[in-house]
This record gives structure tokens, sequence and C-alpha cells, in this order.
């Protein structure tokens, strides 16, 4: 009667492990992904032709294909509007899918198998505790199990040290930080990051291997490409760095119990309404994204993973009932961006290495929590993308028109143009780059909704408003003092502070909040049989941290729940 | 570099004279700068990220407009935004004009110095500007000029110093259709060595996490 026990609507962070647990638990699901599957022998040129319609075999991926589009190459893999890595139809001869952010910003999502695990940086670290604890309407204990269960999947390793981070301890040791050799952090201070990140391949080092054969072993090879798409590994299920693509997806597929569909836009939940039930979920009508052709799927429980954005959309453009804290609560870690331009006799005499080598290593491999405030992470980007960051994006304006005060921990804040922009990107591979993730105070005023005029071919588009609270923007400001304070101790001549846009969207969570909008088994409060298991639920940014991890917790908890709850 | 299949000049002049000047303020062309070697003096009008831009906007938004989806350019109504931002600073405070650009008629943002069209930005990010002047679609729309006043900045740095003008001939092919020609002068400019397979870069572990038993020790 049914065409599956759950279906599952996205398969990035959250829906690919919500979709792994349910299939070990024994149900049948079908996945729908309104990107491209990369690495399936199904969609050979899967940005060129519409290729089959499903995959549900282990055996269907395939590295070759995997390899040749993930070509490193940041303009080719990373640009927001035409690349292999953007929120847009697999079809990259057609523009990608618009949001409406009516100020300074971007957003970084991805359409695909993986979603935006794709180009994500791997960081796994757990909420701080107290930013969950007597907050959320469950404890950080009750998280605990599934923490352990996700990073032992991943699995999440502390990363290795590279040039970059031995300088980035160097500077927080001067500083007075101390290690923190926990995943549970309650105190200020710097570790490693937890990566979901294969331990390095134990043959790096060695000069028998040439790169060709370490590049195609099991483990990160150091390459640097985080970012840009890993291709460190044998086949797709072991490549170095662990978005959900390569992790639980390959997992998904081994169960035997689950269906891919990609090429797939979701553009309503369908309801019925039962006697004793109520209102509930019933299944799905989605449409090909190649053909235009629209269907139906029916299943006994939906999973909405679509994000933060694309959930609270769907949930609107499905016209279930109205609750005020749908879409709101967003928050985003109000990020900064903070760099150093260091001397070459300087890093010779701390590291006996001329140069920082920001394209080795883990795109991110060390930071420094601060339980309250936040987070600040050495992270190293390939030149476009950090030339743009660091010098072209700014909430400030241009630091010519308007410098520092004296004084200030700064000597650039703002956008650097001109000659003097390429004088200072000539120091790029002198340059080391930090990420500051604001502790970021959630409020109603921040949400996603539709426009009420404007329309692309999957219905009413989504509208992103987004402004930090006075709070927010004082903890961040003090994040880009100790950091900035880190770089100053470390030896940078010239310490750069970007002011990112406040709108830099990589780290949304929190539009569909546990408590207001789903239950603490992420059930919807309004809509039975329907679960969300992406970062929306989050009840808000866990004081920081890089959200991921916590997703995958919480998925792998939610899909226990539904399982016990309808199919026990 | 490849003016072969450069945009057709006639038929884009307007936009393609303001995207230019566009390029040339944000990243300039530098002979000052040979002294580090040959590849530090083009700037971005020389790597064509102008036609970057073009492309950019003009493949960036669909909208269905009544029944059917249809892709909306962006690229003459933006240039047409920072024409009307150059004007309006013209009128209101003593803006300074490039010496040799006369020969872009109705195309004020080209006829300012560089820093005056940095200035012209910095009016328009902040809304110093009548915006019931601007054109659609920006007009009475500052959230709009903001967002692409910012994003006008960061796309010349990203065509400039990513991989993009090593596209040569087939830069403005569909994007899985563009091949390599060549090594990225942007990515030599920043002393980048390119993609890598990987590097023996291994410096040691502070900590690791162990697994056995069904639990973790950190070590
Ligand atoms: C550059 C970058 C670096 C990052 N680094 C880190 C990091 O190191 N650590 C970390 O924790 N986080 C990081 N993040 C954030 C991380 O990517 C997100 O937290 C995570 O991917 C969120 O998971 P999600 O399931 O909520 O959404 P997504 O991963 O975005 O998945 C949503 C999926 O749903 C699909 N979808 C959307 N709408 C529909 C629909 N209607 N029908 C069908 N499918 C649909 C999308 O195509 C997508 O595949 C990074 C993000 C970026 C951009
Ligand atoms: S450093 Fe390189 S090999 Fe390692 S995970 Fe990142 S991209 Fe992969």
């Amino acid at each position: 009667m049914y065409d599956a026990d759950v279906i599952v609507i996205g398969s990035g962070g959250g829906g690919a492990v919500a979709a792994k647990e349910l299939g070990e638990l024994g149900l049948k699901v079908l996945v729908l992904e309104a990107g491209p599957f990369y690495g399936n022998s199904k969609w050979r040129n899967p940005n060129a032709e519409r290729g089959s319609e499903w995959s549900s075999s282990f055996d269907d991926l395939d590295i070759g294909t995997y390899k040749k589009i993930y070509s490193r190459y940041e303009n080719d893999m990373n640009d927001v509007v035409s690349g292999a890595f953007r929120f847009g139809p697999a079809d990259r001869s057609r523009t990608p899918w618009h949001r409406v952010m009516r100020q300074k910003g971007d957003i970084w999502q991805l359409a695909g198998v993986g979603g935006t695990t794709q180009h994500y940086w791997a960081q796994s670290p757990r909420a701080f505790p107290s930013a969950v604890d007597g907050v959320w309407p469950i404890s950080y204990s009750e998280l605990i199990p599934y923490y352990e269960k996700a990073e032992a999947t991943l699995p999440v390793q502390f990363a290795p040290t590279t040039p970059k981070e031995e300088l980035f301890y160097y500077g927080a040791k001067k500083a007075g930080w101390s290690l923190l050799p926990t995943l549970d952090v309650t105190t200020p201070g710097y570790r490693p990051n937890p990566n979901a990140i294969l331990r390095t391949n134990e043959r790096l080092m060695d000069p028998n291997y040439s790169m060709e054969q370490l590049n195609n072993m099991e483990g990160c090879t150091l390459q640097g490409h985080c970012v840009n798409g890993c291709t460190s590994g044998p086949s797709v299920d072991k490549i170095a760095k662990r978005g959900t693509l390569v992790s639980y997806i390959p997992l998904a597929l081994k169960t035997g119990n689950v269906a891919i569909r990609p090429n797939s836009f979701t553009i309503k939940i369908i309801t019925d309404r039962d006697p004793k039930e109520g209102l509930r979920a019933a299944g799905v009508r989605f449409r090909d994204t190649w053909t235009g052709e629209v269907g139906e799927l029916t299943a006994r429980a939906v999973v909405m993973a679509a994000g933060c954005i694309e959930s609270p959309r769907l949930w609107f453009n499905s016209e279930l009932p109205y609750n005020y804290w749908v879409g709101r609560g967003l928050t985003n870690h109000c990020f900064d961006w903070v760099g150093g331009v260091f001397d070459e006799k300087d890093l010779m005499s701390i590291m006996g290495l001329p140069a920082v080598y920001p394209y080795m290593g883990h795109t991110s491999g060390a930071r420094v929590d601060i339980p309250g405030i936040g987070i600040f992470q050495v992270s190293c980007l390939s030149p476009g993308l950090m030339s743009f960051l660091t010098y072209g994006f700014s909430e400030a304006g241009y630091d010519a028109l308007n410098p520092p005060e004296p004084g200030a921990p700064w000597n650039v804040r703002g956008r650097t143009v001109g000659p003097a922009l390429k004088e200072l990107m000539m120091n790029y591979s002198r340059t080391m780059t930090y990420l500051l993730l604001t502790d970021d105070e959630t409020l109603a005023r921040n949400r996603v909704e539709v426009d009420p005029i404007l329309k692309d071919e999957n219905g009413p588009i989504p509208v992103v408003h987004y402004m930090p609270s006075a709070k927010t923007l004082q903890r961040r400001d003090r994040l880009a003092r100790y950091a900035c304070e880190t770089l100053k101790l470390a030896g940078a001549k010239t310490i750069i502070r970007s002011d990112t846009p406040f709108s830099f969207m990589l780290h949304l969570e929190s539009t569909m909040r546990m408590g207001h909008v789903v239950d603490t088994n992420c059930e919807a409060y309004q809509v039975k049989r329907l679960f969300i298991a992406d970062n929306s639920v989050h009840y808000n940014g866990i004081g920081g941290p890089n959200p991921t991890l916590t997703t995958q917790a919480l998925a792998t908890r939610t899909s226990e729940k539904l399982a016990q709850r309808y199919f026990s | 570099m490849n003016p072969a299949v450069s945009f057709p000049a006639n038929a884009y002049s307007y936009t393609i004279a303001t995207f230019r000047a566009l390029a040339e303020a944000i990243v300039p062309f530098t002979p000052s700068m040979a002294e580090y070697g040959a590849e530090q003096t083009a700037g971005a009008v020389q790597l064509h990220v102008h036609e970057y831009i073009i492309w950019e906007l003009d493949h960036s938004l669909t909208l269905a407009v009544g029944f059917y989806p249809e892709v909306v350019p962006l690229a003459y109504s933006t240039a047409a935004l920072l024409n009307s931002g150059a004007s309006q600073m013209v009128a209101s405070v003593n803006a300074q004009f490039a010496p040799s650009n006369g020969t872009v008629p109705h195309v004020p943002f080209a006829a300012l110095s560089p820093a005056d069209r940095v200035r012209t930005l910095s009016r328009l990010e902040r809304l110093e500007v009548d915006l019931r002047a601007l054109p659609p679609p920006f007009r009475n729309d500052g959230g709009l000029v903001k967002f692409i006043v910012d994003y006008l900045n960061r796309a010349v740095m990203f065509g400039n110093y990513s991989e993009w003008p090593a596209y040569g001939t087939t830069r403005l092919e569909t994007p899985t259709r563009r091949r390599l020609e060549g090594f990225p002068v942007g990515w030599k400019q920043a002393g980048y060595p390119g993609v890598s397979l990987g590097y023996r870069a291994l410096r040691g572990y502070p900590l690791t996490i162990i697994r056995e038993d069904g639990g973790y020790t950190i070590v």
C-alpha cells in the first residue's frame, strides 16, 4: 500500500544519517535529493545528462566518476553560481536556485547527495555543554551516547599538525591558552580540531611511495582540499574527508534497505487526517529537476532534512499548520575572519620553515574554544577563496576610506583593493587566516520566510533575514581581539580583520527548533509522522561549535525514536 | 589574452566598459610590480575578469514569470547601478576623473579615477544615494544594493585569484565544457603551487582518540 516505510527528504549532514540508521533498523527507506549524485556509475555525466533515476546498491559507487568531478580546482568546484558545489540543479548550464537576501552576505549550501558536507571542513566538535544543559529541552548527557556513535561511525579523530597548526599552537600558548584534551569542553583552551577525517596515511612521509600511489590509498594525504573536495582514497567509501557522501551514504546503501533518487526536488509534503492521530504525513510530491515531471510517493513516516532554509520553505509551501516558530530563531555563528602576514625570518626561527603553507593539511586543524563567547580556528584556503574572504568581503566597507583607530589590535579592517591588495596577496603563502564562530544569541526576528510574489519552478522562494543582537556582536568583537592577540604574539607583522558580513551563512541552525516546532523526539507537534533531522531542530547555535556532529547525533537518536514509535 | 572569444565589443560596450572599470579599480595593472616578477603586473582586466563578472551576473537568477521559469540577466542592470551611483557622486562631490578614459562616453563610472570608483561603491553600499533614482531592480531596494556591491568586490577577487582566467578560450563556455589552457596567473601571483595530490607535511599529533571496547580514551 505504501511505497516505503520512511521517505527522507535531503541527503546532507542529517538526512544521510537518518537513511543509514533507519535502514540498519530494517526499515525500507527512500531518499529524495534535489541535487546530483557524484561518484555513482548510474550518473557518469551528472552535470550534463539526466542519467538513471534510482541507486540502491553499494556497488553503484564509482571512484572514477567521483575523482573526475572532484577536480579540486576552486572555481570549478566552489563557485556558488556555476560550480560543482552549489545550491542548484545538477545541470550546470542552468542557474542556481535563488534565495532572497537583502543584505551583505552569501549562503553556502550545497545540493547533491552529501549536501553541504561535500565542501564542509569536517570539524566535528560536540556542543558546549553549557549551551545545552538547562537551555535545550533535552540534556547534554542525553546526547552523549549518540555523539559517541556518530564519532565512531564517521570516524572523528584529532587533526594532525602541519606548519599552520604549529604556528597556531605557538601563538595560542604564548597567549596563555592551555591544551584541552577532551571532547566535552567546559573551560577555555586550545586543542586540535576533532575532525571527521581519516588518520594521515602512515606511508605519507615515506619517499618510496609516490603521491599518485598515496592518493589512491586509504588515509589523508594532507592535500589541503577539504573545502574544494577531498580526493584521497581508494574507493568512494574510503575517501579521507568524511562528508556524508562518502561515510553515511555508502553505509546506507550497504543495508540493502535504502534507495536514493537524486535530481528530485520535493515540493510538497502530503498529509492525511487519521481519526486517532489527527493530521499526519503520508508522503511527498516531487519534481524531477531534468524533466520537470512531478511524481508522488507514499510512506508511513517522512523525515525532512532539507536544511535550515528549505525545511521551513517546504513547510510553508506544503501549507502545513501555522506555527509562529516555523522558520524563526535562525542562528549563524555570526562569523568573522582575521589574518596575519608573517615575515620569512620569523617563520624560520619559529618553525625552521620559510612559509605558513596555507594550502597544506586539513583546511582547518586547530582551535581555541571559549565557552560563553565562541571559537577561533585556523582555517586556510586556496587563493581565490582566501583573497575574497580576507580582503573582499566586509560589513565595514573599505579600509582605506575608514582606517582603524591607532592602538586597535588589527592594522586593516574591511576591504583592501588596488595595488595594496596585490601586495598583500603576494604574501599569500606567509599568511595565516582564522575563522571565528560566535556564540550567537537566538532571536525570533532572524528567520526564513517565503516570498509573497517571487517563485521558481519549485514554488515560492525563500527569503532570509539575519541581524545579530548587540550581545552577539560584543562576543564577536571579543573573539576578534583574542584571535588577533594570538596572531600578534606569534609574530604577525600585518593583522587583518575582515569584519565579515553577518549574513555569511555556513552554519545555519535552529529554524525549526526543538520545543517549538518539534518535540524532544524531533517529531513535528502539529503533523504526526513528520520528523526533522537537519540543523534546523537545534534549539540554539550550540554555543559556537561547528554544528554538524550535533545534527548527526540527533538524527541517530531521531531514527531510533521514530522506529520505536511507529515500527516496533 | 584571448581576444578571439571576448564578448563582441559593440553589443556590450556599455556593460563591458563598466565592468572593466570595476575590475581595474579592485585588482589594477601594476607595471611597477615587475620587480617582483613579470606575472605580478597583470591586473583583473588583463585576465578578463570583467567577463567573468558579466557571465556570473547573467547566469545567476531564474524566476518563474507567469508559468515558465526564465533566466533574469543582471549584468546590464548592475552596470547601470554603478553608472547611476557615479553620476550621483559627481553631482554631489568633487570627483576626480580618470585622465585617459575619454573613450567611454555615457559610462560615468568608467570616467572616474579608480579611487573615485571605489568611493562610488562605498557610497552605494552605505546607501548614500537617492534610491529612487537607481535603475530596476535596485530602485528603492537598499538591501539588494548592499548585497550586490559587496558581491562585486569579492567576485573580482575570486575571478582573479582562482583558476578561471586559465580556462582561456573556453572561459565563457558552460562550466562543464571549460578546459584549462595553462597555469592560472592569479595562482602564480599568490605563490600557490596548484592543486595537489598530497603534501609530506606531517609534524605530529598533539592528541589522539583511541576507541576500544565500545568506549574511548584520549592520549
Ligand atoms: C564551506 C563550509 C564549511 C563547513 N565546515 C563545517 C565543519 O567543518 N563542521 C561542521 O560541523 N559544519 C561545517 N559546515 C556546515 C555544514 O555543512 C552543515 O552544518 C551541514 O551540512 C548541515 O546539514 P543539513 O542536513 O542541515 O543540511 P545540508 O547538508 O545542506 O543538506 C540538505 C540537503 O537537502 C537537499 N534538499 C534541500 N531541499 C530539498 C528538497 N526540497 N527536496 C529534496 N532535497 C532537498 C539539499 O540539496 C541538501 O543536499 C560548513 C559549511 C560550509 C558551507
Ligand atoms: S587534507 Fe586533503 S586528503 Fe586530507 S581530508 Fe583534506 S582534502 Fe582530504
